[in-house]
């Protein structure tokens, strides 16, 4: 993923490279991620999450559909 | 403590004490055993989405995520320290893993704009801006750097 200043520079970025535009976060919901995802990665119990764990985090911040289930199966042959 | 636990552990202390990802060869030695063991481990890790050697140079370590083995575009102070991290999302996740106030420089993904987030008291302070994602989470480890 990467960092904007602004919705514009989002397109600005995917029309400069002929991409569909996709889905965009704001930073608590990137936040809430990164605590999610690392707030214990310095102990021995650190693990990242599976997937079904992902589903339920990403949905506790709004971000629902096959674009956030990493076993959604119609991503595996899409460019 | 397993030995793929160890060869973790000791990689992420090295990191959040010295900023700087160890070779194999100093995981062997702080462990007592052989850099051929430790890059063994380091891909059993890889496997489970916890590290990511260098490719092509298995006694490096490209991505301990959230932090970064190589210089990147997000540099990430930490009192006196500075680590580089692999995205937006583990720029913060390097403040969240150490558990620390942090300054993230960081740039625009188009314009190359500097900019710089910060998080503060164990929250983001507020700023504008937007995190695109142009692969979907059924495809990150395709390609995670890249990703």
């Amino acid at each position: 993923m990467l960092l904007f200043r602004s919705k514009e520079t989002v397109t600005q970025w995917c029309e400069a490279r002929g991409l569909p535009k996709r889905p965009s976060i704001n930073l608590d919901q990137l936040w809430y991620l990164a605590l999610t995802w690392y707030k214990n990665r310095l102990t021995v119990e650190s693990r990242r999450p599976g997937p079904d764990e992902m589903v339920e985090i990403f949905a506790r911040v709004g971000l629902e559909g096959p674009f956030w289930d990493p076993k959604a199966d119609q991503w595996q042959s899409a460019t | 403590m397993d030995f793929d636990t160890a060869v973790k552990m000791n990689i992420y202390e090295t990191i959040a004490r010295t900023t700087q990802a160890p070779t194999s060869a100093d995981v062997a030695e702080a462990l007592s055993t052989s850099p051929e063991a430790v890059e063994a481990a380091l891909e059993r890790l890889h496997k489970k989405r916890l590290l990511v050697p260098e490719p092509g140079n298995p006694s490096r370590i490209r991505m301990a995520p959230p932090f970064s083995g190589v210089e990147t575009s997000f540099r990430v102070k930490v009192q006196d320290n500075v680590y580089y991290a692999n995205c937006a999302w583990d720029a913060l996740g390097i403040a969240a893993a150490l558990q620390a106030d942090a300054i993230i420089e960081a740039a625009d993904g188009y314009s190359g704009e500097p900019m710089m987030l910060e998080v503060r008291n164990g929250q983001p302070v507020p700023q504008s801006c937007v995190i695109h994602f142009a692969v979907p989470a059924a495809r990150w480890w395709d390609d995670i750097i890249y990703t």
